[in-house]
């Protein structure tokens, strides 16, 4: 073969990887990582991987969090009961012990946790209106803290808006990467 | 002697389009077709590109958006006769850098817009410390807006990628320009 091989002849086949996205978030470079106490909301409900959180005051000497409501803090790497932690000995542990652990700052993931739907349409009831991901276009954290492109801080007319910019969009949810969403996460 | 260190004195050799001070994160990307063909120096700033058919992290050149920047050029005159020879563009692969870098580098809007594209004398652009840095529609380091110079539907362009830490000068850095990284 002559070298450098002709264009496209020879490279990494990047595409066989086959990478199995057996959690809500999937790491493919780490960001800053904090371990925080959840507050009792989160605590009843549980969250997913990749769930979008804020700093909250607490009673006790304990940095905690809650669901992001457009406000940036970070983002919660493990879901609290993910199918994947099933019969092993992270079931329900951080429900249990009231932990989980944040993210933060410059990384690479793949996360299931964003929002699918307008925030007009899911507001406004059926029909949905689907979200449509492009390449490179910003993300934020939604109201109730998910990845999404749309600024629900200046939509629902709060006080707190404009969000602040989380992240970029990476890769598109899509058949082969089992409609994940790509996220270059920036704060 | 006054046990100053003398700083000024430091005589980094440039030898790279990227010379790396103080470094942050990596990402390694897929680089597309038209950069595998186009080559591109250290230093360019790229942006992410989906392949609807393929599950991987790929990037482009940037066009004022930003995903980061590519530490390594495809052909730089460092990686002759050396093993690391044409190796991205071969194996279609690039190391994006992001978060605060410091570095120092040649791949910098040398002229303003205007006079790129003018078609007349070509106007330096003017670099002040502190001022903060777009990419241009190529994906350079620039101190213009170039979405709203060339009317981008998109304009203005507020996505900030940097600052100007040292201006280009020929006989303190070898025209390079010393810059932050932010985003």
């Amino acid at each position: 073969m002559p070298f450098p091989p002709p264009t496209g002849t020879f490279k990494i086949d990047f595409g066989g990887i086959d990478l199995i996205r057996s959690r809500d978030c999937v790491v493919f470079v780490k960001g800053e990582t904090f371990e925080v106490s959840v507050d009792p909301a989160m605590l009843a409900s549980g969250w997913p991987g990749g769930q979008g959180v804020r700093w909250v005051n607490s009673s006790t000497d304990n940095f905690t969090v809650t669901y992001s409501d457009g406000r940036f803090g970070g983002y919660l790497i493990w879901g609290s009961l993910e199918s994947a932690d099933q019969y092993t000995a992270m079931t329900g542990q951080q429900l249990v012990y009231g932990n989980a652990v944040m993210v933060a700052g410059r990384g690479l993931i793949s996360t299931s946790s964003y929002e699918r739907y307008t925030y007009a349409s899911r507001l406004g009831g059926p029909p949905f209106v689907p979200l449509v991901y492009t390449a490179s276009t910003p993300l934020f954290f939604s109201l109730r803290g998910l990845w999404t492109i749309e600024d629900e801080l200046s939509l629902s007319g709060s006080p707190l808006a404009p969000a602040l910019q989380a992240g970029v969009v990476a890769q598109v949810p899509k058949d082969v990467n089992e409609f994940f969403l790509g996220v270059q996460t920036t704060l | 002697m006054s046990g100053v260190s003398p700083f000024f004195a430091n005589d980094v050799f440039r030898t790279r389009d990227v010379v790396i001070f103080v470094k942050s994160k990596t990402i390694p990307v897929m680089i597309d077709t038209s950069m595998q063909t186009g080559g591109w120096p250290g230093g360019q700033g790229v942006t992410w590109l989906d392949d609807p058919n393929n599950d991987t992290f790929q990037v482009t050149y940037s066009d004022g958006r930003f995903g980061g920047f590519l530490l390594w050029g495809s052909n730089e005159a460092s990686d002759q006769y050396i093993a690391y020879y044409k190796n991205q563009p071969t194996y279609r692969f690039a190391v994006m850098a992001v978060g605060p870098w410091v570095i120092s580098t040649t791949t910098f809007e040398q002229y303003t817009y205007a006079s790129r594209t003018g078609g007349g004398p070509l106007v330096p652009n003017v670099y002040t410390p502190g001022e903060k840095l777009r990419f241009s529609l190529r994906g350079y380091f620039t101190p213009e807006d170039e979405w709203t110079l060339s009317g981008d539907p998109r304009a203005p362009n507020e996505i900030f990628v940097a600052r100007v830490i040292q201006p280009p000068v020929p006989t303190i850095n070898n025209n390079y320009l010393e810059l932050q990284s932010m985003m």
